[in-house]
């Protein structure tokens, strides 16, 4: 059987025997565009389901949709297991309202080709799950390394930086795409969207553009599982995968961490341990 | 109207003179797909992306519009009056996206005056769509990738060189001292135009859709719908006839300018009461509402479905939703009510 259908058929047992209300998974999009986030409630339509590399948006995000509604199994990658993990540490969702169905993932695309962040997947299987679907996929890229973009971005001047990152934010519309994509941004207000006080100007200048990505960034750290759903979604293909890159590499430096990938392990932001860089304080 | 056969270098001629004197917009490349820039050279115009990143309403309700400065004393500043421009490569769909656009803003009497000045200034030179991309769709709402709607010159290219056909007398004088076309190229033309429009399946009886989609508002259909939808804004900000917007001040050592810009109904913010109240707090009643406004009250508003079947929603989406797929569904429901 192939990999769906292994899926389509322990989906359609969970419904029907009763152990989950719904299963979170996809289904075929638009075209060969992306696939849909697709919520399951009846066995029938467990025959909808797909699993591909078009699945790329990060199905955990979802489950902060369907977290009233009793038990849920959800179909995760790597990835989405790793949001997963970060979204149960920050108690956004119940581990036992969970049914985690694994797949292991040879890459999602994104405009036609491998997404950025997949040809650097440290964790192509689910870190946590009940059950895998199938046979976990081997790990084809060897561990953490620098591409040669970060490298050669690394070796401009900080004027030069804030030239290359200006241009491309300047390039944003602030349609939230990023942020709506991603499962950990998941704050019933967004600082954006505060308006009793405003704490964001709404023009599109480069200053207000630019501390939206910020901020956002900002709160990604220690949290980000670099799964790229922010970067796919940008209709504007600002190169946002740049900078949760650099939050990941400093944060896995400084505190030799990576979020999501181990659910006793605390997001690096909220632990202190005695061995923590503290040049800081001088 | 005149019709005249325009070879690549009487175009290119035709456009450097333009270039010279009036700004030039047209679709370039840009990461990997085409978008608007102002051009200094024919060579920098990139057609082959079938259709450009964003639509071309930006150019006449532009995404943050300064509307005035004013200081201290309350003494108002006008901004500087905008200058002419002529947007070079653009699809039919964007231009009848454009004309439904100034259906909006510019009507008798309550004309909105920065968009109706940029209409004025503003001369389109269209491309006809030879080819569909996967996500075109005009066709099935009626439309044609060879519409002239809302364009003053369309171009058509016909076996290495281009029909030019004056849609409006602005578009008639660009092509003064050209020859005209004649039986042949008009022929041919026809055969493509009919080749493109077959590339392009569905049919959407939208006549039905706005008349029955009222009937539709407390109907389960929604919830389900908007499951997949995240509500963020790339659909409506990159759709070319979403006109929302937002007006808001901002002060700085005195001195305050006030500005016009964008906003999407996908945002909570953007129904929300000054008491708090939000009479559309749920994602699916904020879906409903971007489907209603392009199929239904729109209609009622200026007599135009303001969709034009461009398909930047679909490909934008960050959750593989597809308009058609929704239309498709409503009108399968609408059909299933009549029995």
């Amino acid at each position: 059987m192939s990999r769906t259908e292994l899926l389509r058929k322990r989906a359609n047992e969970l419904l029907s025997q009763g152990v989950v209300k719904l299963v979170l998974g996809y289904r075929a999009g638009a075209q060969d565009n992306v696939a849909q986030p697709f919520f399951a409630t009846t066995p029938d339509q467990t025959a909808e389901l797909i699993f591909d590399s078009t699945c790329s948006p990060n199905i955990a995000n979802y489950l902060l949709k369907v977290k009233n509604i009793g038990r849920v199994a959800v179909i995760a990658k790597g990835c989405d297991s790793r949001s997963i993990v970060v979204l149960l540490q920050e108690k956004q969702i119940v581990r036992e309202n969970l049914y985690i169905l694994g797949v292991g993932c040879e890459g999602v695309v994104h405009n036609g080709e491998k997404s950025v962040t997949c040809k650097a997947c440290q964790y192509p299987n689910p870190v946590i799950y009940d059950e895998m679907v199938d046979a976990p996929v081997e790990k084809t890229t060897p561990g953490p390394q620098v591409l040669k973009a970060d490298d050669d971005f690394d070796r401009l001047t900080p004027d030069q930086r804030w030239q290359v990152l200006s241009a491309d934010v300047a390039r944003c519309i602030r349609c939230y795409a990023c942020r709506q994509a991603c499962p950990n941004c998941y704050c019933p207000v967004c600082f954006v969207d505060a308006s009793t006080p405003q704490l964001l100007g709404k023009t599109h200048n480069i200053s207000d553009n630019m501390v939206f990505h910020i901020i956002r960034l900002l709160h990604m750290a220690g949290r980000c599982v670099e799964c790229g759903a922010c970067h796919r979604a940008c209709p504007m293909g600002i190169d946002l995968m740049r900078f949760n890159r650099r939050i990941t590499k400093i944060v896995r430096e400084r505190f030799d961490t990576s979020p999501g990938v181990d659910i006793n392990s605390p997001p690096a932001l909220t632990r202190f341990l005695p061995e923590d860089s503290q040049e800081f304080i001088k | 109207m005149k019709a005249c056969i325009v070879t690549r270098n009487e175009l290119t001629q035709l456009l450097d003179r333009l270039i010279s004197h009036v700004d030039v917009y047209a679709p370039v490349r840009e990461k990997g797909t085409a978008n608007w820039a102002k051009i200094s050279s024919v060579d920098e115009v990139y057609l082959e992306a079938v259709n450009s990143r964003e639509p071309a309403k930006g150019f006449i309700f532009p995404r943050c519009e300064l509307l005035m400065r004013f200081d201290k004393n309350g003494n108002p500043i006008v901004p500087a009056p905008i200058q002419e421009q002529i947007l070079f490569g653009i699809r039919p769909c964007d231009a009848r996206a454009l004309k439904v656009l100034e259906r909006f803003f510019v009507q008798d009497g309550k004309s909105d005056p920065y968009v109706q000045r940029r209409v004025e200034k503003t001369t389109l030179i269209g491309m006809a769509c030879n080819r569909t991309a996967p996500t075109c769709f005009c066709f099935a709402l009626g439309n044609s990738p060879h519409d002239t709607e809302g364009l003053d010159l369309l171009l058509t290219e016909v076996e290495g060189v281009f029909l030019a056909e004056a849609v409006t007398e602005k578009g008639e004088k660009l092509l003064a001292d050209l020859s005209p076309a004649d039986e042949t190229v008009l022929r041919k033309r026809a055969a493509l135009k009919s080749k493109v429009e077959s590339e392009i399946n569905e049919r959407f009886d939208v006549k039905k859709l706005q008349g029955k989609l009222p009937q539709l508002f407390k109907h389960e259909v929604w919830e389900v719908l908007s499951l997949s939808c995240v509500n963020c804004g790339a659909c409506t900000f990159l759709c070319p006839t979403c006109h929302c917007f937002d007006v808001t001040d901002e002060t700085m050592r005195g001195k305050s300018a006030r500005y016009r810009v964008w906003d999407s109904c996908q945002f909570t913010l953007y129904s929300r009461h000054a008491s708090g109240h939000n009479p559309r707090f749920d994602s699916s009643s904020r879906y409903r509402n971007r489907m209603m406004d392009k199929f239904y009250y729109t209609t009622e508003q200026v007599g135009l479905i303001s969709c034009v079947g461009c398909g930047r929603c679909i490909s934008a989406c960050p959750a593989g939703i597809d308009i058609r797929q929704t239309v498709a569904k409503l009108l399968r429901i609408i059909d299933g009510m009549g029995k």
